[in-house]
């Protein structure tokens, strides 16, 4: 059981440390958006970023309560 | 790994205050605050982009007509002092007028009259009379200066966006 919770909080890990690289890719593109004066192209990122955010939290709801 | 801990740990016998106190959930947890953090930052970012005002400039007089020979460039700073800005005199009455901040990374833009074209020094971008980008990584063309002949003199009028 133990080794099941260890699995599943590493997949989680894994999941939001994909999702923040991409976060960070996604808030270089809004800075290049800004700069550009492509304000369309900023608020795409923050939306896709926002999605990604939320879906962070919704996969720190699946971690288990103790390691 | 033996009792004592893992073998890296007998080579590497050094150990900092809390290493052991930060648990998975921890951990994470940070994560989705930093993840929480960054897409604030990008809707920071983009409430920016919206709600900013671009000076794109009064119109002024930059130089005397006679002072720049057909085919020439003269350097002037508009819409601000710190916005180096390029006119070409195209020909007797055409003047050209273009931001010198290369649409790539903004470095100073200079114009090779041998060529005809406008260079990046930095990574040899290459911009058109017309100020479009023909070879090298900028995609976006240079920043328009609407320039005028007026009683001899030259005037800025106005920028675009991408000029400022």
């Amino acid at each position: 059981m133990r080794r099941r919770r260890t699995q599943v909080s590493s997949a989680v890990l894994v999941y939001v440390i994909l999702f923040l690289t991409l976060q960070l890719f996604l808030l270089a593109v809004a800075a290049e958006g800004f700069l550009a004066g492509e304000v369309g192209l900023a608020w795409s990122a923050t939306a896709i970023s926002t999605v990604l955010a939320v879906m962070s939290v919704l996969f720190y709801r699946f971690l288990p309560t103790r390691d | 790994m033996t009792e004592a801990g893992p073998i890296w740990r007998r080579d590497f016998p050094y150990t900092s205050e809390g290493e052991d106190g930060v648990t998975r959930r921890e951990f994470a947890r940070f994560l989705v605050a930093a993840s929480v953090a960054v897409a604030g930052g990008s809707g920071v970012v983009s409430l920016w982009a919206s709600l900013r005002t671009i000076n794109t400039g009064a119109p002024r007089r930059v130089v005397s007509l006679d002072q720049v020979s057909v085919g020439d460039s003269y350097l002037f700073r508009y819409p601000t002092e710190n916005d180096p800005a390029i006119l070409i005199r195209h020909d007797d009455e055409t003047i050209l007028g273009f931001s010198q901040k290369c649409t790539h990374l903004g470095c100073v833009v200079f114009w090779a009259p041998a060529e005809q074209h406008f260079e990046c020094p930095c990574h040899e971008g290459i911009f058109n009379l017309s100020g479009e980008p023909t070879a090298g990584p900028p995609e976006r063309p240079l920043g328009r200066i609407e320039m005028e002949v007026r009683d001899g003199d030259i005037w800025a009028l106005g920028a675009n966006e991408d000029a400022t």
